[in-house]
């Protein structure tokens, strides 16, 4: 067998408050998607707003999107399906037992999620010169006749922003469990974990998918 | 990385999935792409929003496999959706049908 495929024992380890592993794997899978629905309400309410104000406020919407980066926001959504292939992979792995391999592909998403973060940052940098920022008080705002554009763009922000933030602490838990899973005797204990982290990692594509039509496309 | 031919074809037989998953994603995008930058015909927000849809359909059921889960874990995914359902169109049926 080559470094990147050796096998090592794939498992998890019986917690007491567990019955079964197969209870611990079900229990733990629930839990996440407990969690994951109550993050969906969340972003569900911000995307509904937008459409909202797109229907009272069609002409100012319009306006404000026509300055998002329509192009950086496509090859973003790129970028996260790669992520989503790349962490696919590491699951897949893990249960094989190639834990080489998987640490590659985990890094892998990683360093997809930080890409994704650099052409975020780049398009508020370029955001940031177009005066398209109306909650700075010192840098007068370019659509500043246009005031229910305020609102979509404050939403724009807060929506964009609150899934970085989601995306920083996926990259941070991921490149912690990447160092974790490195370490002989990982995957014989902990294998759920990559399984259960694939879960976030997929949700924050999910909800990508859904904010770049709801902010990009549908504006247009 | 995967040396041996054996690897290479358990490879992928476990990534064929995930590839086939992620060009229907990417294919479904281009679609939305090309919709939001051409703007075709009128009222294509309508099939841009289905695109969107289908795409979040495939993340769930093949890339985070809810279609595997148990009967619980797949109410449990359901409902959420179920949810947003009842919020998107309880508040858009007063804004849409406002005179």
């Amino acid at each position: 067998m080559s470094a990147g495929a050796a096998e090592t024992p794939v498992g998890v380890k019986l917690v007491s408050h567990f019955a079964t592993v197969e209870q611990q794997k079900r229990a733990a899978v629930l839990g996440m998607w407990a969690w994951l629905l109550t993050e969906l309400l969340l972003f569900a309410g911000l995307f509904l707003t937008a459409l909202i104000l797109r229907l009272l406020h069609p002409e100012a919407v319009q306006e404000a999107a026509r300055h998002l980066k329509f192009w950086i926001g496509a090859t973003n959504t790129v970028v996260l399906i790669g992520s989503s292939l790349t962490m696919s992979g590491a699951i897949q792995l893990s249960r094989l037992g190639w834990q080489r391999g998987m640490v590659r592909f985990m890094l892998a998403t990683a360093a997809l999620g930080g890409l994704f973060l650099v052409l975020k940052g780049y398009e508020y940098y370029a955001d940031y010169h177009e005066h398209m920022m109306p909650f700075l008080s010192d840098r007068p705002y370019e659509l500043k006749d246009s005031p229910p554009s305020r609102l979509f763009v404050n939403l724009y922000y807060v929506a964009t922003g609150l899934h970085g933030l989601h995306l920083i602490t996926g990259i941070s838990i991921l490149l912690a469990m990447t160092w974790q899973a490195s370490r002989p005797g990982f995957l014989s204990r902990h294998q759920n974990r990559i399984e259960i982290f694939g879960l976030y990692w997929h949700f924050i594509d999910l909800i990508w998918i859904l904010a770049f039509p709801v902010l990009y496309v549908l504006n247009r | 990385m995967f040396g041996t031919p054996d690897e290479r074809r358990i490879l992928w037989r476990h990534m064929r999935e995930p590839v086939l998953t992620a060009c229907a994603l990417l294919v479904m995008l281009a679609v939305n792409v090309g919709l939001g930058a051409t703007l075709p015909f009128p009222h294509v927000w309508i099939v841009e929003l289905v695109v969107a849809g289908a795409m979040v359909a495939t993340i769930l059921l093949v890339s985070m496999e809810v279609r595997h889960e148990p009967p619980l874990v797949k109410l449990f995914a359901g409902i959420g959706f179920f949810w947003v359902g009842i919020l998107f169109a309880m508040t858009l049926v007063d804004y849409l049908s406002r005179g």
